[in-house]
């Protein structure tokens, strides 16, 4: 066999698949399979048949690197020979086989011809952030994001870059703006409360309470990150109103919104309880001690 | 002089756990706390390694999900006699092997309550082929000026898995696509009946 031939046997198992796969499947394979999913049709099997035909012949066509793509986009590229979407998807192509330089080149030379392309514009972020270059994705979202304000994705993706590179209070004006546009959105309120609750301040923490708060009145009160956020501000705050103490900073006015903070965690707490013992009863005597530990 | 030679001994559940939630999350980076407990034999010190809790593998950089983790984590090992003894990281993009400023502000924090913390960066590169012995891990530690360092280069700290054939059941996990089981933190506050302590991966 291979040591016959003077070939080292085979030790690993990824270089054992490739020869299998070169020995037993044929090199129609791929095409075929695309062809049947293409052609796939309901005619007399039922409806479950089908769905399970379906999700068979899927998962048996793989266009992870393989050549189909390259001779699709030759054939594109021969039917619309000045199409911006069939050079996106060159573009796309490079970006997959990892050569960044060709894939920037392609998208400014789209961009020539179609300056407010967004998907584009976009892809060039994702060619610098690939690269690691963070500077460079930041600021072709600044610039994207001048010109197309409305774009939460964008937006949201941006805030991210900055978290990543703990540039919190930029992040922060990011959930702003998702905030002034989308104010129903809880996901936005809960985001800004994480940030404020990281960026950290007493005026910072204050705030995040109340993004908390709204978290909750807008998911009626089932979001548990934003439950656990008021147990684990109120428990700061407890700290900082025994060092203040020692200050003497504590005005008379204060003594109310003491009162509603603490009902407000035990409300927070008492939600969170109801919701362990019903869906994670087994983590519900760690989640009490948690909450205790808190209270300090 | 006594130089300090930490050993760091981590279980073949720990590395396989550490390892799936990389895999889980491929285009993240993701995130974890490592259990243990420090074992003194005269001048060495052996760190053993022996859970790793998933923690996020989105938004790494906001506290409130680390915070309430280690809240838990403390009080769920604490009656076992083991601690926080470290943290990991794997970077989202396949090529970068340096360890970002939000791993090492956590490793600080660690480091005030364990000062021998590990830091383990999971090495991208080496998951194409998985070596006979080593876990694919980069081991960093603190030295007395404050700064992480990679061990293992030079004399000092060192990292082993404790089962031998831990990479071969790794791969094995790998080709199962184990992966989609795991669990980790931030998986539990979207859900809360998932179980971030992973009691079922394995069996």
């Amino acid at each position: 066999m291979r040591r016959d031939h003077g070939y080292p046997p085979i030790t690993e198992w990824w270089k054992m698949k490739r020869k299998l796969q070169k020995q037993f499947i044929p090199p129609t394979y791929e095409e075929n399979n695309f062809t049947k999913l293409q052609n796939h049709r309901q005619r007399l099997t039922t409806v479950e048949d089908y769905i399970n035909e379906f999700y068979l012949l899927s998962s048996q066509v793989t266009t992870y690197e393989s050549e189909v793509q390259k001779d699709c986009i030759k054939v594109l590229q021969k039917k619309f020979p000045e199409s911006t979407r069939v050079g996106r998807l060159e573009g796309m192509l490079l970006e997959a086989k990892g050569s960044w330089g060709d894939a920037q080149k392609t998208y400014t030379r789209l961009l020539e011809d179609s300056p407010l392309d967004q998907v584009i514009l976009k892809r060039r972020v994702a060619v610098a952030k690939a690269q690691g270059d963070t500077s460079e994705a930041i600021e072709c979202l600044n610039k994207y994001l001048e010109i197309f304000m409305a774009d939460h994705d964008a937006w949201r993706e941006l805030a991210e870059i900055y978290v990543s590179l703990q540039m919190y209070k930029q992040a922060a004006f990011c959930y702003e703006e998702l905030i002034l546009c989308q104010p129903t959105v809880p996901l936005h309120h809960l985001t800004y409360a994480d940030l404020l609750y990281t960026l950290g301040g007493l005026e910072n923490l204050q705030t995040a309470k109340k993004y908390y708060a709204s978290t909750i009145d807008l998911t009626g009160g089932k979001n548990t990150r934003a439950l656990y956020g008021i147990c684990l501000l109120l428990s700061l705050n407890f700290i900082s109103q025994c060092s203040m103490a020692m200050g003497q900073l504590i005005k008379g006015g204060r003594n109310k919104e003491d009162k509603d903070s603490s009902e407000l965690q035990s409300l927070a707490a008492t939600a969170l309880e109801k919701d362990y013992s019903k869906r994670a009863p087994n983590k519900l005597s760690l989640l009490t001690a948690t909450l205790k530990n808190m209270k300090l | 002089m006594g130089v300090e030679l930490n050993k760091y001994e981590i279980a073949q559940s720990a590395y396989i756990k550490l390892v799936l939630h990389a895999l889980k999350h491929k285009s993240t980076a993701v995130n974890g706390i490592l259990i243990g407990r420090l074992i003194n034999n005269n001048n060495n010190n052996l760190v053993e390694i022996s859970d790793a809790i998933p923690l996020s593998h989105s938004q790494i950089g906001l506290l409130p999900t680390l915070e309430i983790a280690l809240i838990h984590i403390e009080e769920q090992f604490v009656s076992q006699g083991l601690s926080v003894v470290g943290y990991y990281h794997a970077n989202d993009r396949f090529d970068d092997s340096e360890v970002g400023n939000v791993a090492k502000k956590i490793g600080d924090h660690i480091c005030r309550y364990f000062p021998q913390a590990a830091l383990l960066l999971l090495d991208n590169k080496k998951l194409q082929s998985l070596p006979k012995g080593n876990p694919i891990l980069q081991l960093h530690t603190r030295d007395q000026s404050k700064n992480w360092k990679q061990a293992g280069l030079a004399a000092g700290s060192v990292l082993t898995v404790k089962e031998p054939s831990a990479n071969v059941v790794l791969l094995d996990y790998i080709l199962t696509e184990k992966w989609e089981s795991i669990v980790d933190f931030d998986d539990h506050l979207d859900d809360i009946s998932k179980d971030w302590l992973n009691l079922n991966l394995f069996k």
